[in-house]
């Protein structure tokens, strides 16, 4: 178990293969909307399979799935790492 | 048994999910593109004969809910609502049953008659899952048939179940998925308060839509349901503050829950098999290091096979083509009328010759990367350089197709979320030197003046592109989108599938552009044998002979070039009268022309493209900025290319 576990942090800052919990998204409505009708809803747990370079998208896994989000929006996703 | 009865059906479900080869099974050649009215948004809509029954059936686009995040949601949601269907398939991918399901809870409440199809069924033990889909039926209160599309399997079933169940349907009384407690009552009191009478939607849904604050059911109720909108507010201030999350996430939460709970209980997933070529082929396309180089050389591999199988087939059909054209030539004589004639028939083989040879290997390869899953790869990898552009990495695919034609390219900019976004990337793939673009690069420039030259030009067109995206990103106003894509699995490609949507897509092409290609080729054939080109050319001549320095006779090539890119290329040579264009023109006139022959214009068929996705206005706004945006940037260019070469 690390130090940071009880902390939050941005989805940007997780490390390829780390786990999280969503804590809440912020940003506009509509990608919010769309997050969470695709099942990324707060509690939801997360898994970074990878994280393209040059500020590109990230990758994960959530509800059996697997998602690209645009590094911009992700960085607007608040979570607990596991 | 309402024997003889016309049905009308739709296939609704998220993207990748197999519908269209439902619905390509269940239509078969029956096929038909409609608009409905006032959408300029496409459906594929099908007829099914099927015992006694004339069915109408529609394929709706692939989407995640009917919230207003996408046109198609928005479009989907108003088509299940208003033209009111007998019954709707809801396509499951049922290796994915809990995200698909989240999908299937909101159509649930849209309360139409239900039928679902647990597709892909086949590659459950594959993957070693277990459904019980009996028990799904129960929970859910719809039938719920195991399908397995590709192989045609419990369609017929589908079809029965679903006639079985409109026989004597009455909507659910009551509801069996239920959202949190707090939530049920401020849905149950928003509801009270909807005037039924008005409403054409289902007032549960109505009330959960004014609930999570959609802008579109608010518009709608503003009017009747005042007091309904504004307890709707304070009701989801309430959820925000008990909850600590908008109402509309809570919501959406709340749903995922039901889901989850469901997945539980009707799916079972057995110990997971050992790591799989496929896995390990993911693994390092989509790789941060590796993923550029596999890239490189897939769209290498790509471009070769187009413009190898291109160059095959139009090969092949050169001949027969030249054989046809001097049987016309011959048997109409040579007076005007007879002239129009045969520029009406060149203009129909002409576009064989462009619609065929190379947009069919096109429309191939993109829809076998695309089924195949390699396409979302390159999406991932090149978000943050499209991103650069204005636009997200689904981009990526219109733009690469526009190397190949810009009408496809514009046809795909559906992909993209939002009317922003797909003109954007639609203004972007027009700015893509095409395949005949590409001939007159080669063949001139390539040929004439030097291989690095030709290179050099194509390095001006990705310049441009980024320019033009810079620019109109800033300009053309609205929030733009972020990348929210579904990563697939890798999965063997279908080719039934590709086929199908290779054909399909073929077909949709040559309709739209085929009259105003032989309108324009008439017209222009007109124009040549009534004599009037050189008044033409001397027309342009302040523009080619004074701006651009090119030869006087280059003014009526661009007017043909308006047909067919490569035409300036043929025309140039027939003007000339030599195929060695170094005798005619300066090395700086053979870049200007090519610069100009690359940016001055989207062909015809681009424009009808274009007309067909964004309307005339837009359409003629790009084709006057073009024309403009070359000219000057040609003059330009000449004018520094005399100053360093001579």
């Amino acid at each position: 178990m690390k130090k940071e576990d009880n902390k939050k942090t941005l989805l940007t800052d997780l490390s390829v293969g780390q786990k999280a919990e969503i804590v809440s998204i912020e940003g506009g409505r509509g990608a919010r909307k769309r997050l969470s009708d695709m099942g990324l809803t707060p509690n939801t747990t997360i898994e970074v399979i990878r994280i393209a370079p040059f500020f590109g998208p990230v990758n994960i896994e959530v509800r059996n799935f697997r998602l690209v989000i645009g590094r911009g929006l992700a960085s607007k996703i608040l979570v607990k790492p596991k | 048994m309402n024997g003889g009865k016309k049905l009308n059906i739709v296939l609704a479900g998220q993207a990748n999910v197999g519908k269209s080869v439902i619905f390509n099974y269940l239509t078969g050649l029956h096929q038909h593109i409609g608009n409905w009215p006032g959408k300029t948004i496409e459906k594929a809509e099908g007829t099914l004969f099927y015992k006694d029954h004339v069915i109408d059936v529609v394929d709706l686009p692939g989407i995640y809910s009917f919230s207003t995040y996408s046109v198609e949601e928005l479009i989907s949601r108003e088509y299940i609502i208003t033209q009111n269907p007998d019954f709707i398939i809801n396509v499951i991918d049922s290796t994915h049953l809990e995200r698909n399901l989240i999908f299937t809870l909101q159509l649930l409440e849209l309360e139409k008659p239900v039928v679902i199809a647990l597709n892909m069924s086949d590659l459950l033990k594959q993957e070693r899952i277990e459904i019980d889909f009996r028990k799904l039926e129960d929970i859910l209160g719809v039938p719920v048939i195991p399908v397995s599309a590709v192989h045609g399997k419990g369609i017929t079933e589908l079809i029965d179940s679903g006639l079985k169940l409109i026989e004597n349907y009455s909507p659910p009384e009551n509801i069996r998925l239920k959202y949190g407690n707090e939530t049920e009552k401020a849905v149950e009191e928003i509801s009270g308060q909807i005037n039924k009478t008005i409403n054409i939607y289902p007032v549960r849904w109505t009330a959960v839509k004014l609930l999570e604050g959609d802008s579109e059911i608010i518009k709608e109720c503003e009017k009747e349901n005042i007091t309904a909108i504004r307890n709707a507010n304070s009701l989801a201030e309430d959820l925000k503050r008990i909850h600590g999350h908008d109402a509309s996430v809570l919501i959406a939460d709340e749903r995922c829950n039901i889901v989850f709970k469901i997945t539980c209980e009707v799916m079972k997933i057995l110990p997971s098999k050992k790591i799989s070529f496929r896995d390990r082929f993911d693994s390092i396309s989509s790789d941060k290091i590796w993923g550029y180089p596999v890239m490189i050389i897939m769209l290498i591999l790509v471009f070769l096979f187009i413009f190898k199988f291109g160059d095959f087939l139009s090969g092949i059909i050169e001949i027969p083509y030249k054989n046809l054209q001097a049987t016309i030539a011959n048997s109409v004589g040579t007076s005007f009328p007879a002239s129009l004639v045969t520029s009406a028939f060149d203009s129909i083989l002409a576009l064989i010759l462009i619609a065929l040879p190379y947009i069919l290997p096109f429309y191939f390869v993109l829809h076998f990367l695309e089924n195949w899953g390699y396409l979302s790869r390159v999406a991932f990898l090149s978000d943050s350089l499209m991103h650069k552009l204005g636009v997200h990495g689904k981009a990526c695919f219109p733009i690469l197709l526009g190397f190949g034609c810009n009408v496809p390219a514009c046809l795909s900019c559906r992909i993209m979320e939002t009317h922003r976004e797909r003109f954007l990337t639609a203004l972007l793939s027009v700015f893509v030197p095409c395949s005949a673009v590409s001939v007159i690069i080669m063949g001139l420039v390539g040929k004439f003046v030097g291989m690095e030259w030709a290179i050099g030009l194509y390095f001006l067109a990705v310049i441009v592109i980024f320019a033009v995206g810079k620019i109109a990103s800033k300009i053309i106003t609205g929030e733009p989108m972020e990348l929210i894509m579904e990563m697939p699995d890798y999965k063997s490609p279908s080719l039934k599938t590709i086929i199908f949507l290779t054909w399909y897509r073929l077909k949709n092409f040559v309709y739209s552009a085929a009259p105003i290609i032989i309108i324009s080729g008439i017209i222009i054939g007109a124009i040549h044998s009534a004599g009037w080109s050189n008044y033409i050319s001397d027309f342009l001549k302040p523009v080619t002979v004074n701006w651009l320095g090119l030869p006087l006779y280059t003014g009526i090539l661009l007017i043909f070039g308006f047909l067919r890119k490569e035409l300036i290329l043929l025309m140039l040579a027939a003007l000339a009268g030599t195929m060695n264009f170094n005798e005619v023109l300066t090395p700086v006139q053979m870049l200007t022309l090519a610069i100009v022959s690359m940016f001055y214009i989207p062909c015809v068929a681009t424009i009808t493209a274009l007309k067909k996705e964004f309307g005339w206005k837009k359409a003629l706004g790009i084709t006057v900025f073009k024309i403009v945006f070359a000219i000057i940037l040609a003059g330009i260019i000449s004018r520094i290319l005399t100053f360093f070469m001579n």
